[in-house]
């Protein structure tokens, strides 16, 4: 906990500041891109969330207060912003986030940044038909492999209703699979 | 049918790839960007175009400059012998009108600059035929 306020600090002192935020870029850019990516599923909105992301990671830095970790805290920015990314996408089109999400499923296939099998593929079909909750919960604990803790600070949550919501989404999930 | 089983399963990615490099290039692109002066890179065109506003402003007030003298300045004040002009042949003013508008002061100074001769108003009033009129009045 000392070494991150420390590292907080080299991050709000415009000396250190530089050297600081490359490595929490170095150290974050792959885990937050694949949560992101996981979430809006399509690579360049991915890299426009995460570039956003950053940014406001940057910008907020003065105010964060320390109260989680510093990971979590980005976690929660990069959650929000995806979520916010992807309802935007569906305002601007005129539909659902559903109906964005299940449009890029459909054509996963034929995406280069894509190459799953096909139990990768009917896995990812399975989970966009889940509520937006036990997708966030499924993914990252399955393909993130977060703690249920981690989960619970990041999605502001407790563990009993994570573990629930997992459950649930598994269960659909084998269903979903089983029969298609 | 055979129930499917995730934990029967050998665990599995999400089969999500990124480009070759794409993080390699991800730092550079992020630090370019922001916003913080010490690391921010203004593009040239928004220099320019911030130099290019501040020209046009000065030469925006420097054009209005003239016109702002022009109507801040205070009108010029009429030449007396204009305004005697255009009394007597622009305006249906009579020399009663002007009589009327005269107050004790005026008369004073009038006075002052009018030197009268008794013999000059004897002659004057003997030639006048209305002077029984004006003893009158």
């Amino acid at each position: 906990m000392q070494e991150e306020k420390e590292f907080i600090q080299e991050l709000l002192d415009p000396k250190t500041q530089n050297e600081a935020f490359q490595k929490l870029l170095h150290t974050y850019q792959k885990p937050l891109y694949f949560h992101i990516r996981n979430i809006v599923l399509n690579h360049d909105d991915t890299d426009d969330v995460l570039q956003n992301t950053f940014i406001k990671i940057f910008q907020n830095l003065k105010n964060f207060k320390g109260d989680s970790k510093l990971y979590s805290w980005m976690y929660r920015i990069a959650t929000n912003e995806s979520l916010t990314f992807i309802k935007q996408k569906a305002k601007k089109n005129n539909t659902s986030t559903e109906e964005i999400n299940a449009k890029i499923i459909d054509n996963l296939q034929s995406d280069v940044f894509f190459d799953g099998n096909e139990i990768q593929l009917k896995l990812q079909k399975a989970i966009a038909l889940l509520p937006t909750k036990q997708q966030l919960v499924f993914k990252m604990k399955y393909f993130e492999e977060l703690k249920y803790e981690e989960i619970a600070t990041i999605l502001d949550t407790s563990v009993g209703a994570l573990k629930a919501s997992y459950h649930h989404a598994v269960k659909k999930i084998e269903a979903y699979v089983t029969s298609n | 049918m055979k129930k499917f089983n995730l934990e029967n399963i050998p665990k599995t990615t999400s089969g999500f790839i990124v480009p070759d490099n794409y993080f390699e290039d991800f730092s550079n692109k992020v630090l370019s960007q922001l916003p913080d002066e010490t690391n921010r890179v203004i593009p040239l065109y928004k220099q320019k175009s911030k130099l290019l506003m501040a020209v046009a402003a000065i030469l925006v007030i420097g054009l209005f400059i003239p016109i702002f003298n022009q109507l801040s300045k205070p009108a010029e004040e009429l030449d007396l012998t204009t305004l005697e002009n255009h009394l007597s042949y622009q305006t249906n003013i009579n020399q009663y009108d002007l009589i009327s508008e005269l107050d004790e002061d005026d008369l004073n100074k009038l006075g002052a600059t009018i030197q009268l001769k008794d013999d000059i108003i004897e002659e004057h009033l003997s030639t006048n035929s209305d002077i029984e009129r004006l003893l009158s009045e």
